[in-house]
């Protein structure tokens, strides 16, 4: 959403309404502009679309079959049945009309046709409009094509960087020692019933409480956390808080691209001060997690 | 001075743009003037049927005098007209003949006008577009000030109106937009002119905490003050708001004043009061965030006027010429044309609060500037001043133009009235400085 700092008194209506402009340009148009859409559409069709789906050459049929198929029209009016280029019989037919008019009522014959032209000019006012949404359907159809395909792409990279992110995950866990004296680590089940009988009978709320801790050490990445380890703030459109809390559903495209580029740098999600999922379960556990080495930098 | 205010109906249960605005004219001259309102029987602007005794009533203190009129609007006929003159090639006959179809045809007012005139200084007619209004302007033209009422429709291309925007003596414009229009038709720019507009009945103080209470709302909300119609763009208002609403489920509640014409959807952000008393009306604006004015075809707004008198910002639509030009020159309201533009001006206007502050201070001005009362009449009393120094000083006044003989008349020589209007342009009238508040001179 637009933000406008108003720091004088003098305030341009036309200027802040050049700014949304251009701000919802921005939107609309991250990728292509409006005529490179337009080229796309005349010419690439088949790039993007599924040429069975939609012909590229529809709107040149179009124009073709309404250029072949649009009979001339005519003008009826008041005066229409009784015109005549010749004087005298013009004279001698408004002479007769009176006449005329004793035998027939030609007034609701010179309406219907009066109407039916006027349909017939409407119609042909209206070829022009179809012309044009079909038009505008083609280009936002190959918008949307390409908009599907860009999303496509950006959820394949997500989901390799989430399987990314939890094969370092499990990595981490492998290579962190603990201090001497500790409760030895719980570890993963290797399928043989001996060790978990070694620990002894194990309730199915702790096997779940600790399948959660792994879960959420697989999930969490320092990019998530806001200040202070708390949830990340909701942001607007242009990146700063909004102090009235409005939300926007389906908005946060910064957001998503913020999320994206801060997770390419992986920090570990396990660190000295991190108090653990324990303390979230209610549970003191004096188990400090010391990694041996830091894998990678963090995240600056 | 003695001043006759003709208008096509009046009454103090009559709340039609021009009639309103005639009224208030009338009373606020009246502290000035001898005032004497000349109109018609008819209540119904659709029909004119007579509904009321003709003769003379007082309203408000007003002497009324009233006429009937001889026939009452046929709307098949009367359509058939508008589509010959407004679409196809015709004849000035059938212009003469679209205006008598339209009405309120009451030859007796117009004779009255012609009869009294000697006794009055000027004629204020209102609306151009009817009957009353071009014949009292043919008849008395020396006496004649045109409070037009224009919008943007296919009637100010018509040919029978330009002797008259060029005969009277003086035109009272509502806005620049409208002034802009009937020049660029009518060519009258030698006729002397001045934006005037009109005033509102703004009460010294609101309760908007009364307002919240007595209809139980509690959150911030947009207002929308009018008839709920199709034709005030009500249909796009919704639609807007609906999507707005579902995009931003924590932003602004929409209020709605007015009789309801079409339906109005259900959702718990709508709430429709239906006709509230002006006490409520304004407590209702004080207790917004900020008026909307979806309305295609405005001559003025005065509910813009009165949202900018109470220091609320307004979103206008901006394909309203007359709207956007006002927003613009008074620096207190932003506007829209399609949906992307409503959402994002409705949210800087409900989401920047200095942003918000400054455009309600600007309509306050603005309103101060140009449209409180003692404002209003100054210019109408300057106008009458201009016009009786002319006379002093006997300046000629060429004679309004003759229509034409019997043949002139009925030759289909006249372009469709539509395609006049498409050639006039549009848009907000050019200003140099957006914030510049001295252009209403």
């Amino acid at each position: 959403m637009t933000d406008f700092s108003v720091r004088s008194d003098n305030v341009d209506v036309e200027q802040i309404m050049r700014q949304i402009r251009a701000r919802i340009r921005e939107k609309r148009g991250v990728d292509y502009t409006e005529e490179e859409i337009r080229e796309l559409a005349n010419v690439k069709l088949e790039k993007f679309l599924d040429p069975r789906g939609v012909r590229s050459d529809l709107l040149e049929q179009f124009r073709r079959k309404r250029e072949a198929s649009l009979p001339p029209n005519f003008k009826f009016e008041d005066s229409t049945l009784f015109e005549t280029h010749r004087g005298l019989l013009a004279f001698i037919r408004r002479l007769l009309r009176p006449i005329l008019k004793l035998f027939f009522n030609p007034n609701p014959l010179i309406e219907a046709l009066h109407i039916q032209s006027k349909l017939n000019a409407q119609q042909a006012a209206l070829e022009p409009l179809y012309y044009e949404v079909i038009h505008n359907l083609v280009l936002e159809t190959t918008r949307l094509g390409i908009d599907v395909k860009n999303l496509k792409m950006r959820v394949e990279s997500m989901s390799s960087r989430l399987d990314f992110d939890e094969r370092r995950a499990r990595a981490l866990e492998g290579v962190v020692q603990y201090r001497p004296g500790a409760v030895p680590p719980l570890q993963p089940p290797t399928g043989g019933g001996e060790s978990r009988e070694a620990r002894g009978p194990e309730t199915a709320e702790q096997s779940e409480r600790r399948n959660r801790r792994r879960r959420r050490r697989g999930r969490r990445r320092p990019d998530e956390r806001g200040p202070g380890g708390g949830p990340a703030p909701m942001r607007n459109g242009t990146g700063q808080s909004d102090s009235r809390g409005l939300t926007r559903d389906g908005g946060g495209e910064a957001d998503n691209q913020q999320q994206s580029e801060a997770g390419s740098a992986i920090a570990p999600d396990v660190t000295p001060n991190d108090p653990g999922p324990t303390q979230e379960s209610g549970q003191s556990d004096d188990r400090r997690l010391t990694p041996v080495h830091s894998p990678e930098p963090s995240e600056s | 001075m003695k001043l006759a205010v003709a208008v096509q109906r009046y009454g103090a249960d009559i709340n039609g743009g021009a009639e309103l605005h005639a009224r208030y004219i009338a009373e606020r001259l009246a502290r000035h003037a001898d005032v004497e309102v000349v109109s018609t029987c008819a209540r119904d602007y659709v029909t004119w049927k007579n509904e009321r005794p003709s003769g003379i009533e007082h309203v408000n203190g007003i002497r009324v005098r009233r006429f009937p009129v001889v026939h009452q609007r046929d709307p098949y006929h009367f359509g058939r007209l508008s589509r010959r003159v407004f679409d196809q090639s015709h004849s000035l006959a059938d212009e003469i003949a679209w205006l008598d179809s339209e009405g309120p045809a009451s030859p007796a007012m117009i004779d009255y006008l012609e009869q009294a005139a000697p006794k009055l200084d000027f004629i204020l007619l209102f609306s151009y577009r009817y009957y009353h209004a071009w014949h009292g302007a043919r008849r008395v033209p020396s006496k004649a000030l045109l409070v037009p009422t224009a919008e943007r429709d296919s009637a100010i291309g018509l040919g029978i109106f330009g002797p008259t925007f060029r005969g009277v003596r003086a035109v009272m414009y509502n806005s620049h937009e409208e002034r802009a229009m009937i020049q660029a038709a009518t060519h009258n720019e030698q006729v002397p002119g001045v934006v005037v507009g009109v005033g509102s009945e703004i009460p010294a103080s609101t309760n908007a905490e009364r307002f919240r209470r007595k209809h139980n709302i509690r959150k911030p909300f947009a207002i929308y003050v009018g008839r709920i119609d199709e034709n005030k763009g009500c249909k796009e208002l919704f639609d807007f708001f609906l999507r707005y609403a579902a995009t931003f489920p924590k932003g602004l509640d929409l209020v709605l004043i007015g009789s309801a014409i079409m339906s109005i959807p259900q959702h718990p952000r709508i709430h429709h009061l239906g006709f509230q008393p002006d006490e409520d009306k304004f407590d209702g604006i004080a207790a917004s965030d900020l008026l909307i004015m979806p309305s295609y075809f405005e001559s003025l707004s005065m509910v813009a006027l009165e949202a900018w008198a109470l220091g609320r910002p307004v979103l206008a639509n901006g394909r309203c010429d007359v709207l956007k030009g006002q927003c613009i020159r008074s620096a207190a309201g932003l506007y829209y044309e399609r949906y992307e533009e409503f959402a994002e001006t409705l949210y800087a206007l409900e989401s920047n609060g200095p942003l918000h502050a400054r455009l309600g201070r600007n309509g306050r001005d603005y309103f101060t500037q140009h449209y409180t009362w003692p404002v209003i009449e100054r210019k109408y009393l300057d106008m009458f001043d201009r016009l009786k120094r002319d006379d002093a000083t006997g300046s000629t006044r060429a004679p309004v133009e003759s229509l034409g003989g019997w043949f002139a008349r009925r030759r289909t020589d006249r372009r469709p009235a539509s395609d006049v209007l498409a050639g006039i342009p549009s848009g907000a009238a050019p200003t140099g400085n957006s914030n510049n508040l001295s252009r209403s001179a």
